[in-house]
């Protein structure tokens, strides 16, 4: 029996974990990440799935990774490069299309051809979010203050809230408490006209949950999308050189080069309780890990569920975690491309491409493709979102061919009865590309390869409880200090020792490494009170 | 020659009467003007067949607040309320019925016949609505603070509200929390595990709101009506004589207390000078000048119809036109020869029928009713909420006959390719279709019947976007929020020139909270 002894570990390599364990490490820590799988990423992950193309597998955009995150972890020397992505492009069914694009004058121009309102209320609306992400951006770096304590460090911290909000304008007040608290569409309806810019815009408000643009709450989903920020510029969303895998990558390289220690292949078949106390955890294979602290990056339902027995969590807290919404509602569909799509409403290759393309037409539209996930089947129409990283990086790919990178909702993990994915799994992924071949007839003739992947394989593969990509829902009754459960926000949890440093706490999901990093915080805090 | 006067109320709905009663109360001499002949807003009874009475529109009290029925001495001005002892019968296709008495003991044993589980449950949840209603309560009869300058009875409110949340506990406390913008088809999963239990609780979250069950934010309607009633699926609380009786038992006490109240008077126009308003001008061209305004019709109606928006800020005016009220409901009201007959009460169980009577049998059921809205059909079928009140109240009707209230929901004001004139017939249809379906003997009872669509309630009864509570109830416009930020306070951006219907803090349901809270603030200025 092998045995060793650490003062942390930490479950699960995806990129939380791995934040996590780089702050760990770089306070002096001794730190073992121990990945169940044979690769480092969890969802931020790149993978050859097909000879020669290396897909970003889930996740295949990044905007929200945390700027201290880079700077502290020294990221770029490590290996990351983001390049930028630019512009939305949504085809619409009767031949015209919408094409925004970082250029101010360029798209100040394409919406006005279809509104000359929507064009000066685009610029207002930009200013506004702005103000929004200067009030939210603060809280996502943020432990979220538990309300209900009397403790007067929780208090300030509410205060402090309270006090910003206080110092907006009353302009941005109103806007803020209406984005926190209303749909996306109803949001945008205040500004916009144009029927397909709002459906493209709502879309980002909608990623990750079961709810639909007309649902109140996903205004608030639109602003976490919104504050994506590279290089200081607001809103701007790239690629990792080398796939989604490339940031993973350098954070493990960051975190080894601070000391700690990365396992992969090496999975979890409990976590060791004794006394109410988190000791260590066993391998699948049967060697005890013994540590100070475990950290866990997984979601809760696997950590406390899955990997503990029930006799070592209180019911009370069981009864929460339970009752936590993950409930995925997308998929994602990866294609091998011979060439490249030409679309019907702007033929031929063009600038087009190298952005995202998004098939969100009419909030209609949006809103019948969530009428069906209600009742449990995929979108008859779905909502995608594209991407071809090929364009803006070719090493992923053999040269001349392409990679397609199709992100698909709604597609609800729990089917009606009588559905399963795993035989729908083929319907899923030809549906998605006839949606495509809609507007890009050629789609299907360029096909070299698929990877169809649905929540039930995000959840088999990946270990995201129901397939929430986000391991758990970006809702309002699961945000800030009552995620993941009310009172247990602070990255700590019932079990002394047991730490939480997911997406499914504060500040959710999203390739960010806030969480890991407030969680490692908060470790090295306790740690240091306990010395 | 402009007649003077110092308080000038516009509209006799219950809260403008609410208002008028508690300023004549303090010394003022408030003059109602009402638009209709009839007294009441949306509180009314009609004669709309020979010899049968119904409520015409709102069927039911949200209850009216304790304090209210009491200052205004609702009782002895005639008003007789009647609480059956069953609150709310669910109909079930399957022709099973659950009936949900107030009292919780005898309801968690109906349910026991649906589920042990859930009739185990339903006291809990019971009691854990009770617990927060009565914060809510609290919060409800507060004028919501100001936020950026809180005067000291704003923090003392406040503070007050802050105790009450943490006297609740920690696991009530974030049980408020979490509950409020939830969708209120998975706070009732939460609970319960009978469909038609969850699908007639969440009713009440969705009830008059552009909302289904899986919307989120929902809970939030649930909770705000739990306030004033804890049953978890509401009680029935009706008035003898029909709604009206409420409102004029009302207008009885506001005229003792010595409120002057004229009806079929339409006021056209709210004169401003100086950014105050000054007077009001009636459709006969009479100008009646006062020190105060108060409007009980709702914010649009207000500012941006009676007033002349060139006296608001821009800004302002936009805000007010986003504000939401796109109504969601028709009402269907029947004149019918005798007591129809529910499959599901085939042992002839009257009592059952005496409170509300849900038909609405799943979520899915409701959700797909309201899917159909928002695409701008009414729902092919929809949820309904039945009353029978010459059951309880037989002066309703002539002897052995009855009259039928339904309020039937998803009718979206806007139709799509279509117009209420047209759809009105198809929507009755509809209706009794849909009751048939539980009680198959309906159609052949029909002596007449009343149609009211979301464009009648706004043509005839004022109702802005056809919206019965004056503004979606959601968490965008609720509390500071209602109707707009800064604007909660039943104060507007004129001077003397206030609201105090249902567009404020509350909002609602036939509570009359709106109508207290306004005059409390405005009370505040006039004593100045």
């Amino acid at each position: 029996m092998a045995s060793s002894k650490y003062d942390v570990i930490v479950i699960g390599g995806g990129h939380n974990g791995l934040v996590n364990a780089a702050y760990l490490a770089r306070a002096g820590k001794k730190v073992v990440v121990l990945e169940r799988r044979y690769v480092l990423g969890g969802a931020a992950v790149t993978e050859e799935v097909f000879p020669g193309f290396k897909f970003s597998v889930c996740s295949y955009v990044v905007s929200l990774l945390r700027p201290e995150i880079i700077r502290d972890l020294d990221l770029p020397r490590h290996g990351l490069e983001i390049l930028p992505l630019d512009g939305t492009f949504t085809p619409m069914p009767n031949g015209d299309y919408l094409w925004r694009v970082n250029d101010h004058g360029k798209t100040h121009r394409e919406i006005a051809r279809h509104s000359k309102l929507d064009a000066e209320a685009y610029d207002e609306f930009g200013k506004a979010m702005q103000a929004m992400c200067r009030f939210v951006k603060p809280i996502l770096s943020m432990v979220p203050p538990d309300p209900a304590t009397l403790n007067p460090r929780e208090l300030m911290k509410l205060l402090f809230i309270g006090r910003r909000f206080q110092g907006m304008t009353s302009e941005d007040k109103y806007n803020q408490v209406q984005l926190m608290t209303m749909s996306a569409v109803d949001f945008l309806d205040q500004w916009f006209e144009t029927d397909v810019l709002k459906a493209t815009m709502s879309a980002s408000g909608i990623i990750g949950t079961f709810l639909g643009v007309r649902s109140p709450g996903t205004a608030y989903v639109l602003l976490h999308h919104y504050m994506g920020e590279i290089d200081g510029a607001f809103r701007s969303w790239g690629f990792a050189r080398g796939g989604t895998g490339a940031i993973s990558n350098s954070i493990a390289d960051a975190a080894r080069e601070a000391g700690a220690e990365i396992r992969t292949e090496a999975p979890i078949a409990k976590i060791i309780v004794k006394n109410g106390k988190a000791k260590g955890v066993v391998l699948n294979n049967g060697d005890e890990i013994y540590a100070n602290v475990v950290s866990s990056s997984i979601d809760p339902r696997q950590t406390f569920i899955n990997l503990m027995d029930s006799g070592n969590v209180p019911d009370e807290f069981l009864e929460e975690v339970r009752r936590f919404k993950f409930r995925g509602s997308s998929g994602k569909v990866n294609l091998a491309l011979d060439g490249l799509p030409n679309f019907k409403c702007m033929p031929g290759v063009g600038a087009h491409l190298r952005g995202a393309m998004s098939i969100s037409p009419s909030v209609e539209y949006m809103e019948r493709a969530y009428d069906d996930a209600k009742y449990g089947n995929f979108s008859r129409r779905p909502y995608i979102d594209m991407v071809i990283p090929t364009l803006t990086d070719p090493s992923v790919a053999p040269p001349g061919k392409h990679i397609m990178s199709c992100f698909v909702q709604y597609a609800p993990y729990k089917l009606r009865p009588g559905l399963n994915w795993d035989d729908q799994k083929e319907a899923f992924g030809n549906n998605v590309i006839d949606t495509i071949a809609e507007y890009a007839p050629n789609i299907k003739n360029l096909i070299l390869h698929k990877q169809v992947v649905t929540p039930l394989d995000l959840e088999r593969e990946f270990g995201l409880s129901e397939g929430n990509i986000f391991q758990g829902e970006l809702s309002l009754e699961q945000l800030f200090f009552l995620r993941p459960v009310p009172g247990w926000a602070q990255y700590r949890t019932p079990v002394k020792n047991l730490y939480m440093c997911g997406s499914a706490t504060h500040p959710g999901g999203g390739i960010m490494g806030a969480n890991g990093r407030l969680a490692a915080l908060e470790i090295l805090k306790d740690i240091k009170g306990a010395a | 020659m402009a007649d003077k006067r110092d308080v000038v109320i516009i509209g006799g709905g219950h809260n403008g009467l609410v208002t008028a009663f508690y300023l004549a109360k303090a010394g003022f001499k408030p003059l109602v003007l009402e638009r209709r002949a009839q007294l009441g807003g949306a509180a009314i009874t009609d004669e709309f067949y020979p010899g049968f009475r119904c409520s015409t529109l709102a069927h039911a009290a949200g209850p009216i607040r304790p304090d209210i029925v009491r200052d205004m001495q609702l009782e002895k001005n005639g008003l007789k309320l009647i609480t059956p002892e069953v609150g709310v019968t669910a109909l079930s296709p399957d022709g099973r019925a659950m009936v949900l008495y107030n009292d919780a003991k005898r309801a968690a044993q109906e349910i026991s016949g649906f589920s042990q589980r859930d009739a185990a449950k339903y006291p809990e949840f019971q009691a854990s609505l009770a617990k927060m209603g009565k914060v809510l309560a609290g919060a409800l009869a507060l004028a919501p603070p100001n936020i950026d300058d809180p005067s000291k009875a704003d923090l003392w409110g406040m503070l007050q509200t802050g105790r009450a949340v943490r006297k609740l506990g920690k696991k009530d406390m974030y049980r408020l929390l979490r509950w409020g913008p939830m969708a209120v088809a998975d706070l009732v999963a939460e609970f319960f595990e009978t469909e038609l239990l969850r699908a007639t609780i969440a009713a009440r979250g969705i009830f008059g709101t552009f909302l289904g069950p899986w919307s989120a934010g929902s809970s939030l309607v649930l909770l705000i009506r739990a306030a004033g009633d804890s049953h978890p699926a509401g009680s029935a609380h009706f008035a003898a004589g029909g709604m009206g009786a409420v409102t004029q038992a009302m207008t009885a006490a506001a005229k003792a207390a010595g409120a002057e109240i004229r009806s079929g008077v339409e006021v056209i126009e709210v004169r401003v000078k100086d950014g105050a308003a000054t007077s009001v001008v009636l459709s006969t061209g009479e100008e009646i000048t006062a020190k105060a305004i108060i409007s009980n019709a709702d914010p649009k109606r207000t500012l941006l119809k009676l007033v002349d928006p060139t006296h608001l800020a821009p800004d302002f005016v936009l805000k007010l036109q986003h504000y939401r009220m796109p109504g969601t409901v028709a009402k269907v009201n029947l004149a019918l020869s005798g007591l129809p007959s529910f499959t599901a009460l085939k042992g002839g169980n009257t009592d059952a029928l005496g409170g509300r009577i849900h038909i609405g049998p799943e979520i899915d059921y409701l959700e797909r009713a309201f899917d159909q809205s928002k695409y701008g059909s009414f729902s092919a079928h929809p949820y309904l909420e039945i009353a029978i009140p010459s059951i309880s109240d037989p002066s309703l009707a002539p002897a052995g006959k009855h009259v039928m209230s339904v309020y039937v929901q998803y009718a979206p004001y806007k139709l799509k390719g279509s117009n209420w004139e047209s759809q009105r017939v198809p929507l009755g249809d509809t209706v009794v279709k849909t009751i048939a379906q539980y009680a198959p003997n309906l159609p052949s009872l029909i002596v007449s019947h009343q149609i009211i669509t979301p464009q009648d309630l706004e043509d005839t009864y004022g109702l802005t976007g056809g919206h019965i509570f004056h503004g979606e109830l959601s968490l965008d416009q609720f509390f500071t929020m209602r109707p707009l930020l800064d604007w909660a306070r039943y104060r507007t951006p004129i001077q003397k020139l206030y609201l105090c219907g249902s567009g404020t803090h509350p909002g609602a349901g036939l509570t009359g909270g709106s109508g207290a809270n306004a005059a409390r603030e405005i009370l505040k200025d006039l004593k100045k």
